[in-house]
């Protein structure tokens, strides 16, 4: 998306914000995809099919308007017990209207227009949240906030962010070091993400540069690349499963990678969250902060192994 | 040379060939005759060890169950009907593989044997010409005359030959026929096979079973089993009269060209 | 006398295998040469050079792409190619099909199902890590070879037909869709789905290249024993029993060893299409059917092939990687439509 596209619904918005004076209980929106949606009082009962909003929701304290979550929603963990519906390409409208949601909250990747029709030709109103930088997640959680009468507590979430990445952003030094992120080890085929991904927001925060800056999105890139390229922090999302070395270890000993800056110092980090690194939520703020740590904090004297 | 007693093999629950016994003895050429479906195809698939049956078909003696593929080809050629080729193997390979029964390592010394035979069975056959040739250009004739020449490369003793002239124009009939008594000269040979055509039998054969739904009905030496008696039950008609119907339409042209 | 000297020739084209091996050794040099990082060629050679003689090696960088990244991946690479390219040879041979392939009939699919259920269910060999991935994926491709095959014996008593592809390309679907549900559901244990259905050589190392080093030398070799008797099954099954072939045992024997070839190789670099289809055609061009020359033949081409096919996976969108069967997909189809239109037309 954008950042012309974005300005245009930060004005949106701002008019939006004006809104409710007006017409006394009414709100209105304007969706990520553009579409204005109104309600005549904030939504009680939601139904959001992405683990994002459903972090969104709970960050704003409307975690009891949650009805239903989609499938993959596993945070915070207090949520796990809602009624699960079907979401991406599987989705299911029955399953959603037996919720009687008010709003549902979804991608517009892989719904279709009939779907979407459907749902609202019996009343409920679909909004499209869809953020793909960190300006988008604000714009999100302010929509969403707007949505269910939480203007307050919205951008109080937002002002976080904000503050903790201008926070790191004062303290990092930008020295020009380079991070390669790992998003599926060697073992599985090498894939990084490049420009265009919250951790590539997240690497420039805190002072580094992605060392595949010039690839867009999550890529399958060759080995060969991440040793020439030969980065001063590798970050690895692989989870570990308690069998066989760490995803750390097992980069520290890969053969041909010993002589990588990052290796020979250390300097290799398995994310704790893989998930708060990539979802368009609040949670990208606690993302930062572990990077930070990471490369600047104790965290780094901590990791390294032999 | 090679015995039969008692063969049966079923499909199923029916019965294809039904307890059919025979004996061939050297110098032979067994025929077996009958109309369709009286189980002859079947019978020489069951002495070839290509389908399952009860019985015992022993060769001087020893049950052919209990020897080898390797052995048996050694005894046993097969020209079976259907020979098609897949891929652009030359003349010379296919005819080759006729040799495959006398490889192994010990034998590896008898490569110029090996070489000999191909060629004699290549002139036999009258393939000289082609052994270079693709079989997938050659007419049906010429592939014929390469599965024939395969056999003869095999050295066997007894040739097993199911129509082996099928399909084929006349000339080539006759030479196929001539090649195989030719071959059959030789001590310590025989031929079984099955032929279609009565009168070809009749010429060639010098004994012959004759088989009607899976039973044998008559065996013994050609002219005892081949009697009018015998081909009516069996086929249902008067053959000996519609055979000679068939023949008598060229008589009056010979006398003509002759005169 | 002239015609042994032909018979001769024909056992073995010493022109043809010296081209063939030149074309080998090329394109193993090109494939270790060039890759997504420019590496000039003196610090290549340097860089094989030294480590063949146990010298130290300047240059870092060199080293460790040449070293660990490059030579590796090539050598496991040659290897799965011919070792592909040999199993679709011998299977065209012993079923007359030359429609037939590890591919085509399920194999690969069925080696690659059964090396995704042992990662999911954690099934290891002990002492030997990767082992019982392994020996499940070689049991699967043995399992679905014998399964199709049966199915298409029940259908019309033939093997050569082409209902026995339409099996396999069904079997295949069906196997695909439990592979992904494997993978959906276990997603934290086993490789990606596109690994399994694309195939890729990224990461491979030393120990796996000597995995299949022994899986080549030990099934190939059983292969090429078998020759004789694989002619004589590409000339007719029937055939080949009247000449004496033991064809239960040979035809047993060929396709266990098929399998397992086919088992190491998916377990490796998961399903790679077309290179066991498309090959040995080839091959057949270049020395005739008799598989005294095609089984070589069909060993170097497609080593070369899928060198190739790597090389364009590893380099042409770099630093964005291909998975290897989509190059061997896109090249594969169209050769072998070429192929089979040529061949039909030349009967």
């Amino acid at each position: 998306m954008s950042k012309k596209l974005i300005s245009l619904f930060l004005a949106a918005l701002m008019l939006i914000g004006c809104l409710p004076a007006l017409a006394d209980e009414a709100i209105t929106v304007t969706d990520m995809h553009d579409r204005e949606i109104t309600l005549d009082a904030p939504a009680t009962r939601v139904v959001a099919m992405q683990p994002s909003d459903c972090e969104i929701l709970c960050a704003i304290g409307c975690e009891d308007a949650l009805v239903g979550i989609g499938q993959y929603c596993d945070y915070p963990a207090s949520i796990t017990s809602l009624p699960v519906v079907q979401s991406g390409a599987e989705t299911n409208v029955e399953e959603i209207l037996a919720l009687e949601p008010q709003v549902v909250l979804m991608n517009d990747m892989s719904q279709t227009e009939e779907q979407v029709k459907q749902l609202e030709d019996n009343g409920v109103k679909v909004v499209v949240s869809k953020a793909t930088d960190i300006e988008g997640v604000y714009y999100a959680i302010r929509m969403i906030g707007t949505l269910m009468g939480k203007a307050d507590a919205a951008e109080a979430v937002v002002a976080d962010m904000q503050d903790t990445f201008a926070d790191i952003q004062s303290k990092a030094q930008d020295e020009g070091k380079t991070v390669y992120f790992e998003v599926s080890p060697l073992e599985y085929g090498l894939w990084t993400a490049g420009a265009g991904t919250f951790m590539d927001e997240l690497a420039t925060i805190c002072g580094l540069t992605n060392a595949f800056g010039d690839v867009n999105d999550w890529a399958s890139i060759s080995e060969e690349q991440v040793i020439a390229r030969d980065p001063d922090y590798i970050v690895t999302i692989t989870m570990y499963y308690g069998e066989g070395p760490t995803p750390v270890e097992e980069i520290l000993g890969r053969e041909g990678w010993q002589d990588l800056k990052a290796v020979k110092s250390g300097q290799v980090f398995n994310a704790s969250d893989s998930n708060a690194l990539s979802r368009p939520g609040p949670r990208l703020k606690d993302a930062a902060v572990e990077l930070y740590d990471f490369i600047y904090g104790e965290a780094a004297e901590v990791e390294p192994a032999a | 040379m090679l015995s039969g007693e008692n063969i049966t093999v079923r499909y199923g629950e029916r019965a294809v060939v039904d307890g059919v016994s025979f004996h061939l003895q050297e110098g032979q050429w067994l025929m077996l005759a009958g109309p369709n479906g009286a189980g002859k195809s079947t019978l020489i698939e069951a002495i070839a060890q290509g389908v399952p049956y009860t019985g015992v078909i022993r060769w001087q003696g020893e049950n052919l169950r209990a020897m080898k593929p390797q052995q048996l080809a050694r005894r046993i050629g097969v020209l079976s009907q259907r020979n098609g080729v897949g891929y652009a193997y030359t003349v010379e390979e296919v005819v080759g593989l006729g040799r495959y029964a006398y490889r192994g390592g010990f034998l590896s010394g008898r490569r110029g044997e090996d070489h000999d035979r191909v060629d004699q069975a290549l002139a036999m056959t009258g393939l000289l010409g082609l052994r270079r040739a693709s079989m997938l250009t050659l007419s049906g004739g010429e592939m014929q005359r390469a599965f024939l020449a395969q056999v003869f490369a095999q050295d066997p003793q007894v040739l097993i030959l199911d129509e082996p002239a099928n399909h084929l124009d006349l000339n080539y009939q006759q030479q196929i026929f001539s090649l195989i008594q030719a071959w059959l000269r030789q001590p310590g040979r025989a031929v079984l096979s099955v032929v279609h055509d009565l009168s070809l039998a009749r010429r060639y054969g010098t004994h012959a079973v004759l088989m009607h739904r899976g039973r044998s009905v008559a065996q013994g030496p050609i002219d005892g089993v081949m009697t009018p008696e015998h081909l009516n039950g069996v086929y249902g008609m008067d053959v000996a009269a519609w055979l000679g119907e068939l023949l008598g339409q060229w008589q009056g042209d010979k006398k003509g060209h002759c005169s | 006398m002239n015609d042994t000297r032909t018979l001769r020739r024909e056992r073995f084209a010493p022109l043809t295998y010296a081209l063939l091996t030149a074309a080998l050794l090329l394109a193993m040099i090109l494939c270790v040469c060039v890759g997504s990082v420019p590496i000039s060629l003196s610090d290549t050679v340097t860089a094989v050079w030294n480590a063949l003689w146990g010298l130290p090696i300047p240059q870092t960088i060199a080293k460790n792409i040449i070293l660990n990244v490059r030579l590796p991946r090539v050598l496991c690479v040659a290897q799965a190619g011919a070792s592909l390219s040999l199993c679709g040879a011998a299977m065209q041979g012993l079923l007359r099909n030359p429609l037939a392939d590890g591919s085509t009939m399920g194999v690969s699919s069925g080696a690659a199902l059964g090396a995704v259920i042992a990662m999911a269910a954690g099934f290891t060999l002990p002492g030997t890590g990767y082992g019982g991935v392994m020996v499940t994926a070689m049991a699967f491709a043995f399992g679905s070879l014998v399964l199709i095959l049966s199915l298409a014996y029940a259908l019309d008593h033939s093997l050569a037909t082409h209902s026995i592809i339409l099996i396999g390309v069904i079997f295949t679907m069906f196997i695909s869709s439990i592979i992904s549900l494997v993978v959906t559901f276990a997603s934290d244990h086993t490789r990606s789905l596109n690994f399994w259905t694309l195939g890729s050589f990224s990461g491979v190392n030393y120990d796996q290249a000597k995995l299949l080093a022994l899986a080549l030398a030990l099934c190939g070799g059983v292969i090429m024993r078998y020759s004789h008797e694989l002619n004589a099954f590409a000339v007719g099954e029937d055939n080949a029993r009247h000449v004496g072939v033991n064809v239960k045992r040979v035809k047993l024997v060929i396709l266990i060893t098929v399998s397992a070839l086919i088992g190491v190789c998916v377990s490796i670099s998961g399903t790679v299409s077309f290179v066991g289809l498309v090959m040995p055609h080839i091959a057949r061009m270049l020395v005739g059917p008799n598989h005294k020359r095609l089984l070589p033949a069909s060993l170097f081409a497609g080593a070369i092939f899928l060198l190739l096919a790597d090389l364009a996976a590893r380099t042409l969108f770099s630093p964005i990687e291909l998975s290897i069967g989509v190059v061997t997909s896109l090249v594969g189809a169209v050769a072998f439509v070429i192929i089979f239109y040529r061949t039909r037309k030349a009967r």
